[in-house]
């Protein structure tokens, strides 16, 4: 009995007949593993086939001779460069403006007492749950008149403050002691001072965590995209491009050169997730436990 | 409050509020407003005049609007209710495989499981449109050494929703697995000793601890899975096209063909104003269910 208990089972699943139970649980988790990793392993994998293993039947699953030939054959189709150069941008600085504001409104409703304050916040956290789709006509519409359609900076300026952000600021600045706070006022130092100086640094985690979220949110983004940009290819993100090289995905023969486009957009944002995924987790975590 | 920090409030707020209060708070009371007006989409505001219930009237009418919208409700329904239906149990069990310490390799399987979640959804449809391919695609190959037939997936109207619902729950579970792992981590383990020391088997600490501690996670992972199901866009405007034969025609895909390709404002705006009734009639079922479970 003793033994048992100090086995370090976390109790959610003791053992009873250890090693059945274990090999049980381990296949379980290589199925689960495989399926879940298998269709962006067959996209890498179909992106280095030849047109001719493409096209085999029965299909090649592991390519005999790795080729680029598909990476090079998709910049003649699309203009590659150019795509991920506009979705860098639009990421970047939407990223950039979503950060500045959200610690801005954070700060305030972590720290300030004012009139209407749970009103407001309840409020800007209910856009929250409000699809895209809602606001979608509208907004088109506002946006063009304007003089932004058809543009990158029509894609950026709707985008550059939302809801997560502020919400996901406020939980972690109420965190920052207010002592810290009070004796940088007794120092003379502004409020802008003290949001820059004192409460980011204090905030860093999160502050990574929401930046990570919003520059893959808005790399990946693609209804708004395509609604306000209006066919200007000019500005095209990676992923209209991509939802273009569509005409050549009839039959198999041109698989790997669509697969190479896809390859190449889930790119940065699969990169950024496996180098960073600490800050995601622990702020969904954080936001979740939280809230 | 000290006067100077009411003035900082005000310019700390002023950013955020600005451009949340312009570009999403205005958008909905415009969708509201536009609802009950005859506009097309592509002229100013001004030019929209009041036609009181008409659009209402109208996409729930008999006519091919009403019968198309009608479609786009039901297959939207169905979507969200399959889509949380899947994902909600595997999260838990995927949550339970990540979280235990008797198996090596939790944190792998989390890091494959939420990859998923950070690929964009475009690429996903271009990868499972190969993927379901009919006849020698690579799903077929599988399901043939397993010895089932062929399957037309998404060329057919009888699976191809369902074959969509499972590209997303593909997509979408490690996140709300996460989320799973976030609520687990919440139960004290000295329940699970308790329940030992009284004899409760594996099953019944799960039926009587786990789950029901795991309450306010999974509605709170339900309501984000309802609103994450209604945006479903990216599949069906690449692959689909809303079809075959309306099986696919989403409420997201439909409402901006309505109001953004046939500039129809006014019918358009009445359909987003269903799908946000829609929404919040469910999610407030959704929290009452869960307070009367809380009484119980």
């Amino acid at each position: 009995m003793s033994a048992r208990k100090l086995s370090g089972s976390s109790g959610l699943l003791p053992r009873r007949r250890p090693s059945g139970r274990k090999a049980l649980l381990a296949t379980l988790m290589l199925v689960v593993a495989v399926a879940s990793a298998f269709p962006l392993v067959w996209m890498v994998l179909s992106s280095l086939k030849t047109p001719a293993e493409s096209m085999q039947v029965p299909p090649v699953w592991i390519p005999g001779t790795p080729s680029l030939d598909a990476y090079e054959k998709v910049s003649g189709v699309v203009n590659v460069g150019r795509s991920m150069w506009n979705s860098l941008v639009i990421a970047s600085i939407t990223t950039a403006g979503i950060l500045v504001t959200s610690m801005m409104a954070g700060y305030a409703f972590a720290k300030y007492h004012f009139r209407g304050r749970s009103l407001l916040f309840s409020v800007l956290i209910a856009t929250m749950f409000l699809p895209p789709i809602v606001t979608l006509i509208p907004l088109y519409r506002l946006v063009g008149s304007i003089g932004l359609n058809a543009s990158l900076a029509g894609i950026i300026v709707p985008n550059l403050a939302n809801a997560f952000g502020i919400f996901l600021m406020r939980q972690f600045i109420s965190g920052v002691p207010d002592d810290l706070i009070d004796a940088a006022r007794m120092d003379g130092a502004s409020e802008l001072l003290i949001l820059y100086k004192i409460v980011a640094p204090s905030v860093a985690p999160a502050i990574a965590a929401l930046a990570l979220f919003a520059f893959v949110y808005h790399w990946n983004s693609y209804l708004w995209p395509l609604t306000v940009l209006q066919g200007n290819a000019d500005a095209y993100p990676i992923v209209i491009s991509l939802s273009r090289l569509l005409s050549y995905n009839r039959g198999a023969m041109n698989t790997g050169l669509v697969m190479a486009g896809a390859t190449l957009a889930v790119l940065p944002p699969l990169i950024l997730f496996v180098l960073l995924q600490r800050f995601f987790v622990d702020s969904i975590v954080g936001s979740a436990i939280k809230g | 409050m000290i006067e100077r920090y009411r003035a900082s409030a005000g310019i700390m707020l002023a950013p955020a509020v600005t451009l949340i209060g312009i570009f999403i708070l205005l958008p909905m009371l415009l969708t509201v407003w536009l609802s009950f007006q005859d506009w097309s989409t592509q002229t100013p505001f001004a030019s929209a005049s009041f036609i009181g219930l008409d659009n209402f009237r109208e996409i729930f009418g008999p006519t091919s609007i009403g019968r198309d919208f009608k479609g786009a409700l039901a297959n939207t329904a169905i979507y969200t209710a399959l889509s949380v239906i899947l994902i909600l149990p595997l999260s838990v069990a995927f949550g339970l495989m990540v979280y235990q310490h008797d198996v090596a390799g939790g944190t792998a399987l989390r890091t494959v499981l939420f990859s998923t979640y950070m690929v964009p959804m475009i690429a996903v449809a271009l990868v499972w449109s190969k993927l379901y391919a009919p006849g020698e695609g690579p799903l077929n190959q599988m399901l043939g050494l397993l010895g089932i037939g062929p399957q037309p997936f998404l060329s057919s109207p009888r699976s191809a929703l369902i074959s969509i619902v499972f590209l997303n729950v593909w997509q979408q579970v490690g996140y709300f697995t996460v989320l799973a792992i976030a609520g687990l981590t919440q139960i004290p383990g000295s329940l699970y000793e308790a329940a030992k020391l009284d004899g409760a088997n594996r099953f019944e600490q799960f039926r009587f601890i786990t789950l029901p501690l795991m309450r306010r996670t999974l509605l709170f992972s339900a309501v984000i899975a309802i609103i994450n199901a209604v945006q479903v866009f990216e599949p069906v405007a690449l692959i689909t096209q809303g079809g075959p034969v309306g099986s696919t025609n989403v409420l997201t895909y439909h409402i901006r063909r309505v109001g953004i390709e046939r500039a129809q404002g006014g019918l358009g705006s009445a359909m987003a104003v269903m799908l946000m009734l829609s929404l919040i009639v469910v999610v407030c079922a959704l929290f009452a269910l869960a307070n009367r479970k809380d009484r119980e």
